[in-house]
């Protein structure tokens, strides 16, 4: 296992290489000068190359990568140019926010589709099957930020019982710990309802799967309580696919949010990326793309370290 | 009283093709310590039979019918679902055909000795883990205490079906139903698979149900044997006597298809042509298609089971007797 | 057992033709196909047939009817400009499907030959590309696509580019991996012995096995690529104003969600539909393409867990 995981971790770096060399190509190779966007037309050539000088931009695009990669190594993901504020401490700011909201989104992605996936499987072609089915074709079909207007519509304009913005604002209609989980309520459905419908079915079909099992019979001729027979010899089972995919989804929850933050007004990685994108913030685009994209990495190593931990069959 | 009674058990299947009969009228007795065979080609309904008398068929889509299925005078189609599970594996137990699927892939082998023991026994952890070794030991598992820390996967397909053995045999069951249990292992196992029936048998005076295809352990093993075709027993007796002398076209075929030891130079046959379809009506013999010793009668009216000599009963209309080993017949 | 020997019957293997006829007959019999492929349909001819079916221009300003609620002159409403709303959905829709079509055949482009090499010439090569492709699947897609056509610019073009590039290793993957199956299977074998060519190998046998997984696939990318577009659009940096768009139409109606919800409601149900529609689609058709579901025909319900989850 350790053979196998070293050198996962061994890949990542290299990955990620590809990763910031491609997005600094994209970066570097496309029209549009940051240090223009922000100065505006008006300002003065000499000064506009200072500023271009100052972030290296008149470098050639690989000698930027080098410095900007020799920089990282030392902890500096450097400065943001259009808030001249190190990228870090932008990072410091938006990246919990990101976690909470991926947090709270898996919570209830987690929360919903235990039970509704293990009631589906287990009373097959009744109303709570056919209820996980529809919500699972809904989930998949649903774009989160179209639920996430239909969830504004219904429950913060028709029925007033949630905010629309108030994370990271403190502007919370409620008081204490209701009013501090109450603003994620909304994002964190519209964002984890592709997630509920992914981990329902996924549990639904493995459970049915574990429940044909030649070991269920055996486990119900051992005269096992049935409480045992399901928690021990099937969960135990299905579990596996199921916890896996919670880790690698989990990676994707960080990466997916930008539409999200964009309605609820939220301040995390993703609106962080997409205003810097508009404004040609280059170091912005870097240092937030790879972060997330070394989350999304580390989830997947995750979910290989889980599934080797919960399986006994496994050894890498 | 006999330890276990079935009378005309019919165990059924609803199907998109109707319903499937697979088990059709089976009946039999057995005594204490008696070993009984069950043979015929898979698909006859050995395997329903025995899932039956566990009460191990899913309800719907199947349906367990009988006049009468009684262990020890207790009517087990009349027992709740909590009563059930007091007897599985502590009076009735049944080793399953496949070893390779029957264990729980995520639980150590301790684990799925031990719980049989801790729910029926209601032995503490400690004694449940000395008594897993003990049974380990018994089915010839060599270093028992530390594989009862390791998962399936980490044992043979051999060595998996004896921990199914030793979880059968767990709570001394008063009754064995073994399906299969030594076809996945190699001759040597299983010789020691059947000095340990024997001696069970000896010892605590277990009866049996050895299901098997396999004639020749058949012989070796068991007291009397069933032959079972199409959902139904056609021919059952003392082993000698359907062995040497059998009353059946069935067993005839079976027997011609089994290479023999004492025999050499015997030409194997096999019977040609397929078992028939259990979802539709049959009512004249459902082995007359493959038949060769028809008779006119075959074509008129489905025989029953009857006495052919002491003990000895078939449901046949053909005279066999031409057949029929003089050398070996008392 | 009795049952499976009941069943077997229908085990018998079919020929390649009658596989075919088999695969189509189960592709109609099934009601989710029938429903997706009604839904995808109804959408595309109101794509085409926009101009004909509906009497207003998407982009006409017309003030004086503007927030008009749904009506027998405006089935759907008029939005902030007095545009008629349904008509902005049927050339949105044209919008979709032009990027749904062009990111699958983009994707296709590169993705089945990078498959098929790596999968038919296996060893480094098979590596390298593999990893690469791994390495392109690490970036979130949708961030990707904010990069790319927040960089370069929001037209169609780019929107198809940065929508296409992401799934390319999508399609590698699975065309990769069946290839390789295919590849070990011994009837290749019994081909190269008699003689064929490479080309004739690649091009006949194998593609035609992968065609089944690739279909399916294709249709998950192309749903994926429409609710992509959509995301775009309504972060602002897709197809540009006044270009009708579903995800755009719906990020301007944000604003008018008190006053005139059906401007929220008309995209949300287009994007849901045409969504589920080829989802369905896509489902019955892994399941009618599928050998092995034709005889488990009493489990009609998908019990394979392979979630798109590249949203």
């Amino acid at each position: 296992m350790w053979s196998y995981l070293s050198k996962r971790i061994i890949q990542m770096p290299l990955v990620l290489v590809v990763v910031s060399i491609t997005i600094f190509l994209i970066i570097r190779l496309t029209p549009g000068d940051p240090i223009q966007i922000m100065l505006g037309m008006q300002t003065s050539p000499e000064a506009v190359a200072a500023l271009r000088a100052e972030f290296r931009l008149d470098e050639p695009w690989h000698m930027q990568y080098i410095y900007w990669v020799g920089d990282l190594l030392q902890g500096d993901f450097g400065r943001s140019i259009r808030l001249n504020a190190p990228v870090l401490q932008l990072l410091a700011e938006r990246l919990p926010v990101s976690l909470a909201l991926a947090l709270s989104a898996m919570l209830f992605a987690v929360v919903v589709s235990i039970p509704l996936g293990l009631l589906a499987a287990l009373k097959r072609n009744t109303w709570i099957d056919y209820l996980a089915t529809g919500y699972t074709l809904f989930g998949f079909a649903v774009p989160n930020f179209a639920l996430a207007m239909i969830l504004i519509y219904v429950f913060s304009i028709t029925l007033g019982w949630f905010p629309i913005t108030g994370i990271g604002s403190g502007a919370s209609t409620g008081q204490g710990l209701w009013g501090a989980i109450q603003p994620y309520v909304l994002p964190a459905v519209a964002l984890g309802t592709l997630q509920t419908a992914i981990f329902t079915r996924l549990l639904r079909s493995s459970m049915i799967d574990v429940l044909n099992q030649d070991y269920m019979r055996t486990a119900q001729a051992k005269g096992l309580q049935p409480l045992v027979i399901l928690l021990v010899h099937a969960l135990k089972n299905a579990m596996i696919p199921f916890v896996t995919m919670l880790a690698i989804q989990f990676g994707y929850l960080i990466g997916i949010q930008v539409t999200i933050e964009h309605i609820f007004a939220i301040p995390g990685m993703g609106s962080a990326i997409l205003s810097a994108v508009v404004n040609r913030d280059f170091p912005v685009i870097q240092g937030f793309v790879l972060v997330i994209a070394t989350f999304f990495m580390l989830a997947n190593i995750l979910a290989d370290i889980l599934y080797g931990i919960i399986d006994p069959r496994i050894r890498y | 009283m006999p330890l276990l009674t079935v009378k005309n058990l019919r165990t059924q299947f609803s199907t998109e093709r109707g319903t499937v009969r697979a088990v059709d009228g089976v009946s039999f007795t057995l005594e204490e310590g008696e070993v009984m065979g069950l043979v015929g080609e898979s698909g006859s309904g050995k395997s329903i039979t025995a899932l039956s008398i566990m009460r191990l068929i899913k309800e719907p889509p199947g349906k367990i019918m009988a006049d009468e299925l009684t262990f020890d005078g207790v009517d087990l189609l009349s027992l709740s679902p909590a009563q059930l599970r007091d007897y599985r594996t502590r009076h009735i137990a049944m080793i399953f055909q496949d070893p390779m699927r029957s264990l729980n892939p995520v639980l150590t082998i301790g684990r799925q000795i031990t719980e049989t023991l801790r729910r029926h026994l209601r032995l503490s952890g400690g004694d449940a883990r000395r008594r897993a070794i003990e049974l380990l030991e018994l089915v010839g598992i060599p270093r028992a205490e530390k594989r009862l820390d390791e998962y399936p996967h980490q044992f043979s397909g051999g060595m998996r079906q004896r921990v199914m053995i030793a979880i059968a045999l767990s709570c001394n069951p008063r009754l064995l139903i073994a399906d299969e249990a030594t076809t996945a292992l190699d001759v040597t196992i299983q010789a020691q698979i059947i000095d340990l029936v024997r001696r069970l048998r000896a010892d605590l005076g277990t009866a049996v149900i050895w299901i098997s295809h396999d004639l020749g352990l058949v012989a070796g093993l068991c007291d009397r044997v069933s032959v079972m075709y199409a959902g139904r027993i056609v021919e059952s007796g003392p082993v000698r006597d359907v062995f040497y002398r059998p009353a059946h076209g069935y067993t005839l075929g079976l027997m011609n298809c089994t290479p023999r030891v004492d025999d050499i130079g015997h030409r194997l046959k096999p019977i040609d042509g397929m078992p028939p379809n259990l979802a539709e009506p049959m009512p004249l013999c459902p082995f007359l298609p493959r038949c060769e010793k028809a008779v006119e009668a075959c074509s008129v009216k489905r025989p029953l089971l009857e006495t052919v000599a002491n003990g000895h009963m078939a449901a046949c209309h053909a005279d066999l007797s031409d057949h029929w080993r003089k050398d070996k017949v008392a | 057992m009795a049952t499976q020997d009941a069943s077997s019957p229908a085990a018998t293997p079919a020929t390649y033709e009658s596989g075919t006829r088999m695969a189509l007959r189960q592709l109609l019999r099934n009601r989710a196909a029938a429903i997706g492929l009604f839904g995808v349909l109804l959408i595309v001819l109101l794509a085409i047939f926009a101009p004909w079916i509906i009497p207003y221009d998407p982009t006409a300003i017309a003030l004086s009817s503007k927030l008009q609620p749904p009506s027998f002159a405006h089935w759907l409403g008029t939005d902030h400009f007095g545009r008629d709303v349904l008509a902005r959905m049927a050339y949105g829709a044209r919008v979709s499907l032009t990027v749904g079509l062009s990111t699958v055949a983009f994707a296709a482009l590169f993705g089945v030959p990078i498959g098929l090499l790596a999968g038919y010439v296996g060893g480094q090569l098979d590596n390298v590309l593999m990893r690469l492709m791994d390495a392109f699947l690490t970036f979130p897609p949708l961030l990707l696509g904010v990069a790319i056509v927040g960089l370069l610019g929001a037209d169609l073009t780019t929107v198809t580019l940065a929508l296409g590039i992401v799934q390319i290793p999508v399609l590698a993957r699975v065309v990769r991996s069946s290839t390789l199956v295919v590849r070990e299977e011994t009837y290749i074998t019994a081909t190269r012995a008699l003689g064929a060519g490479a080309w004739r190998l690649v091009s006949q046998h194998i593609l035609r096995n992968i065609l089944s997984p690739l279909v399916v696939q294709i249709t998950i990318v192309f749903s994926a690529a429409i609710v992509a577009e959509a995301s775009l659009s309504f972060l602002g940096l897709g197809v540009q104003p006044p270009t009708p768009s579903w995800g755009r139409d719906l990020s301007e109606a944000r604003r008018f969600m008190v006053d005139a919800p059906w401007l929220f409601m008309a995209p949300t149900g287009f994007i849901i539909v045409s969504v589920m529609a080829i989802n369905f689609m896509g489902d019955s058709l892994r399941d009618a393409l599928d050998p092995r579901s034709w005889v488990r025909r009493a489990a009609p319900t998908k019990e394979t867990a392979d979630a798109p989850a590249d949203r």
